[in-house]
């Protein structure tokens, strides 16, 4: 069987966690190193699974990965991206993929003249209901599509994330590229045109915005609307959710991606609970990239795929400054 | 009272129905330009029938009329009715373009007549709770807000909600409930943004609202549902969310085992009892109004602002920009 040598740049996003696991949880892959400018980070992980740790990481670029995953600050991705594929390394990039077109351009130039492929992680199109509900539409289950009304709340992630500085945007940026992601995806059509409001609306003290609404209209003439704020209370009973309705001109679907939960009421919890017990996207997707990469075939969701839905949510920026929408 | 009903269609029944059992409230006649329809109605409830909305005016002794008729009639019923001195009672939308509902306002001011408009959600138990809540600082500050109401297309069965001319189309007619809801719930309107696609088998718009305080609000309606009529609503604040669905909320579920008429296996009836209906608590609201001579909860200026802001959201589908609100500053005035 052959192997895949993967590395992993930054812990700075939680995601990088789960997606250790996927890669742990894969024969076919052998974790070679774990980089983190705060080594603190990383430290029980290393330790844990027995897994080298790099302060710097363009030592870890220096070894004979074959692939990285990077999970670091918003603002850095790029830095990283471009450095990785520089040593030749394969990439799967956390969301967003940068933070303005032009980087984004040179972060998959770079991979291009490289000879390297890259990914932008965007584990929801492999929710299993993303995956039917694409397969239906692909079918013509619900007729051409005609509006589509999603979700990506969530609740306020703190830490760098609410730092302009490290993360070039509040939720307006973080809970675009998801949906956008996967509206691109099933309408296979590019977004011509943005209507966005953001601000702070939840937590007083935030720099960044924490509350969103996005509207974008299509080439193809197929228009929706997001919902992207940290809006859940800490009395909510999960995190957020990723929900999508589809109106098609025979029918419509509503994708409600985290339905499969329990409801879980603990006095020690002190609230209710709704605990998913669904496939996990993570794996699947980690998988995919993983499959691509070891057989030799594009990955399934490319920096394009990153790049196009990113510019939606910084051209959102541009339409929240003047209050009106902008082209893209 | 002596309240008298233009429009025997499906809202002017429920009118009917409710006047009907009403303490202290007489239905002096019912009007319709259908005589089979007006005098199904006439039979149902005993009231006096009449094909002419003027004779029902000058003969039946009337002191409210309850106008239940397509949209486009409203203002011209509505100016009728208060030059006859009497109150009015009239369905939603108040009217379909401002200068007719400020005309409507201004006449039945002129007449010294009372205006109100069926603005009903904000009668329904669940949204009136979601207001009382959100005063009570349940949820904190609004930040985040989403109306639903989705259904079936009605011109299927009455033509006239196919011509915006006549009935505004799926913004005005069904949207303005939730327009009226939530500018109650959220405050005065700053700007709206909309899309819309509109066609005889569906009508479907999203409006994102941005209030004068900050906060947002996104409505969906939905005419050409594949499904049961279907409302929702989520308010998210700096301390909390309240959420209501009318799919989650059915207390009565009635499944029988026979094969229904359209041919499926069996019957599954979803049901939502009260002991009153919101449209009788509303209309009982308008009538103690004109009784003790104070403001109902929904008024006749509240109307013109629904109004006012389902035309920005028409328009702005139309433009593709967004529409600013709230340049006529007018104080409400009781009328």
């Amino acid at each position: 069987m052959k192997t895949l040598k993967v590395g992993l740049i930054s812990f700075a996003h939680g995601h990088a966690y789960s997606y250790l696991n996927s890669f742990l949880a894969l024969p076919e892959v052998e974790i070679a190193g774990i980089a983190d400018e705060v080594l603190s980070r990383v430290e029980t992980v290393g330790s844990t699974h027995g897994i080298p740790l790099y302060e710097d990481y363009r030592e870890l670029l220096k070894t004979d990965i074959d692939a990285v995953a990077i999970c670091s600050e918003n603002v850095k991705h790029a830095e990283h991206v471009i450095a990785a594929a520089e040593a030749g390394k394969h990439v799967i990039c956390e969301k967003p993929l940068g933070l303005s077109v032009e980087e984004m351009e040179r972060m998959i130039e770079a991979c291009k003249v490289n000879g390297v492929q890259l990914m932008t992680a965007f584990p929801c199109r492999y929710l299993a209901a993303v995956v039917n509900a694409k397969q239906a539409v692909d079918a013509g289950e619900i007729g051409d599509i005609v509006a589509i009304k999603g979700t990506n709340r969530g609740s306020m992630p703190g830490q760098w994330f609410v730092e302009p500085h490290l993360s070039g945007g509040g939720a307006l940026l973080d809970h675009t590229v998801h949906v956008m992601d996967l509206m691109n995806w099933f309408t296979g059509s590019k977004v011509t045109e943005v209507y966005a409001y953001a601000a702070t609306l939840f937590h007083e003290e935030l720099k960044v915005d924490d509350a969103g609404m996005i509207h974008v209209r299509f080439a193809s003439g197929v228009f929706g609307v997001l919902d992207t704020s940290w809006s859940r209370p800490k009395s909510f009973p999960t995190w957020g959710d990723v929900t999508m309705e589809i109106v098609g001109t025979k029918g419509q679907l509503f994708i409600d991606s985290f339905a499969q939960s329990n409801e879980v009421f603990s006095d020690a919890a002190g609230k209710g609970a709704w605990s998913f017990w669904g496939d996990n996207m993570d794996h699947y997707m980690v998988k995919g990239f993983v499959d691509a990469l070891l057989s030799g075939k594009p990955v399934p969701i490319t920096g394009t795929d990153g790049l196009r839905s990113a510019e939606v949510a910084l051209a959102g920026y541009k339409s929240v400054q003047c209050g009106q929408p902008v082209s893209i | 009272m002596r309240v008298a009903i233009v429009g025997c269609g499906g809202l002017g029944n429920v009118h009917a129905s409710s006047y009907a059992e009403m303490p202290g409230v007489t239905v002096v006649g019912v009007c319709d330009i259908e005589e089979e329809q007006v005098r199904r109605t006439a039979d149902r409830i005993g009231a006096p029938a009449y094909v002419s909305y003027r004779d029902m005016l000058e003969q039946s002794g009337c002191e409210v009329v309850s106008i239940a008729v397509q949209s486009y009639l409203h203002k011209q019923l509505a100016i009728e009715a208060a030059e006859a001195g009497k109150h009015v009672i009239c369905e939603k939308p108040i009217a379909l373009n401002l200068a007719d509902a400020r005309e409507m306002i201004d006449t039945c001011r002129k007449n010294n007549v009372r205006l109100f408009v069926g603005h009903v959600v904000r009668y329904f138990p669940e949204y009136a709770q979601i207001k009382h809540q959100l005063e009570n600082g349940t949820i904190g500050r609004l930040g985040v807000a989403h109306t639903s109401r989705i259904g079936g297309h009605p011109g299927h069965a009455r033509a006239w909600y196919f011509d915006d001319a006549c009935s505004g189309g799926v913004i005005l007619d069904l949207m303005i409930h939730d327009i009226d809801f939530i500018r109650w719930a959220g405050g005065e309107v700053r700007s709206v943004y909309s899309q819309r696609a509109a066609s005889r088998e569906l009508d479907y718009a999203t409006a994102t609202l941005v209030f004068e305080s900050g906060a947002v609000a996104n409505l969906k309606a939905q005419w050409g549902y594949p499904g049961p009529f279907t409302t929702a609503a989520e308010l998210a604040g700096s301390g909390g969310v309240i959420r209501t669905d009318s799919s989650r909320s059915a207390s009565l579920q009635i499944r029988k085992t026979e094969a229904s008429a359209s041919g499926g296996p069996f019957v599954e009836v979803p049901q939502s009892p009260g002991y009153e209906s919101p449209y009788y608590i509303e209309l009982l609201d308008f009538i103690n109004s004109i009784r003790e001579g104070r403001e109902a909860l929904v008024t006749a200026e509240d109307a013109y602002k629904a109004l006012e802001i389902a035309l920005a959201a028409t328009e702005s589908a139309r433009t593709g920009k967004a529409v600013m609100i709230g340049q006529d500053t007018r104080k409400a005035e009781s009328v």
